[in-house]
């Protein structure tokens, strides 16, 4: 109750800040053959108006953007991030993302996968700010669907 | 008489000119503390600090507050450190206090690397979702209330970066102290010029 009636005292703070401030929107259906390699391109929309920090942030308190993928039949071998855009900030220089960008996972079927359709689920962990306030780190849930090939 | 009319209406349109100009420059009074019957209590916590000494806000009672929401991955946050540094060490003796509470979700292994090479000399307590809800959610940083010494919101809270002048008036004016020229009227620097576009 007491939170109630504090969160009505500061009712327009506790609507900011709560929606996504970005889209994640997976590529379409991944095929692979079992124990081959293939190569993913998840899009990812920053809002306007709003950057998220680059995978490697220039300072070491900042939080990086980062796509995990969650074990499956497809294992991640590695993910390329885009090259970040350099913004100053007082007198820091941040290196981010904004806008529209692609992060590329190369995936690797196990030899031992279940041939046939599946899904595959990562997350992408992310921190955003505008150009006056930051907002709290957040993950975006993707999805994959995938489907295993015999060899 | 027409004529009359239409000077009434050349000098009218002038004012509103005017008016409008001044306030695209941004030259703006700082905000005047809210009645003392229209304050409300903030909301009291207890939370500990880098000592593990548990602070409750209510110990705060008798002192101005400046009660800021920060974080380390916060930019804007650390733009306003150095600023809430010198008022804490400007007013400490005028009955003023800062109190910072960290929202960061890594705890102190986190924040006291951050403390110690920022040289923060106010308190930082390490806040928690329970704190976050009592104050409206915390989603954004930085979130910043005066309190006055009743343990009030004094003004209206600022949330994200807001100009330094804005916090010194305010501060000065529930300490009681003579508000300077800068403080009465300040020319607010653009956003633009914190935050410029991004190098092509």
């Amino acid at each position: 109750m007491l939170r109630f009636f504090a969160c009505a005292l500061l009712l327009p703070l506790c609507s900011l800040g709560q929606q996504n401030k970005l889209i994640v929107k997976p590529g379409q259906t991944l095929t692979v053959k079992r124990g081959e390699t293939a190569k993913e391109s998840t899009t990812v929309s920053v809002l306007p108006g709003f950057h998220v920090n680059s995978d490697k942030p220039k300072d070491e308190f900042l939080i990086p953007l980062k796509l995990t993928w969650n074990p499956g039949p497809l294992q991640a071998i590695s993910a390329r991030y885009p090259k970040s855009e350099d913004i100053k900030v007082g007198n820091q220089i941040l290196a981010v993302f904004t806008g529209s960008f692609n992060i590329e996972t190369q995936f690797k079927a196990l030899p031992q996968a279940p041939v046939g359709p599946a899904t595959i689920t990562g997350k992408l962990r992310y921190q955003a700010c505008n150009n006056e306030m930051c907002f709290r780190p957040s993950t975006a849930e993707v999805s994959l669907p995938v489907v295993v090939e015999a060899q | 008489m027409s004529v009359w009319k239409g000077s009434l209406g050349l000098s009218l349109t002038a004012a509103l000119l005017l008016l409008s100009s001044c306030t695209q420059t941004q030259e703006v009074r700082a905000a005047s503390a809210k009645p003392e019957s229209e304050r409300k209590a903030a909301p009291d916590f207890k939370l500990k600090d880098a000592d593990g000494q548990t602070v409750s806000l209510s110990d705060y009672r008798g002192k101005v507050v400046l009660l800021n929401f920060w974080a380390t991955w916060c930019g804007p946050c650390a733009l306003e450190i150095p600023w809430f540094e010198e008022f804490e060490q400007q007013y400490k003796s005028h009955g003023f206090e800062v109190l910072g509470v960290s929202m960061d979700d890594d705890g102190w292994s986190a924040v006291k690397p951050y403390i110690a090479a920022h040289k923060m000399n106010y308190r930082i307590l390490l806040g928690n979702d329970s704190v976050a809800q009592l104050y409206g959610g915390l989603d954004a940083l930085p979130t910043t209330f005066i309190l006055d010494r009743e343990g009030r919101i004094a003004f209206t809270p600022h949330v994200g970066l807001v100009n330094k002048d804005d916090y010194l008036s305010e501060i000065q004016e529930l300490l009681g102290l003579k508000r300077t020229n800068a403080s009465l009227f300040r020319v607010r620097p653009p956003l633009a010029a914190l935050f410029p576009r991004p190098a092509e």
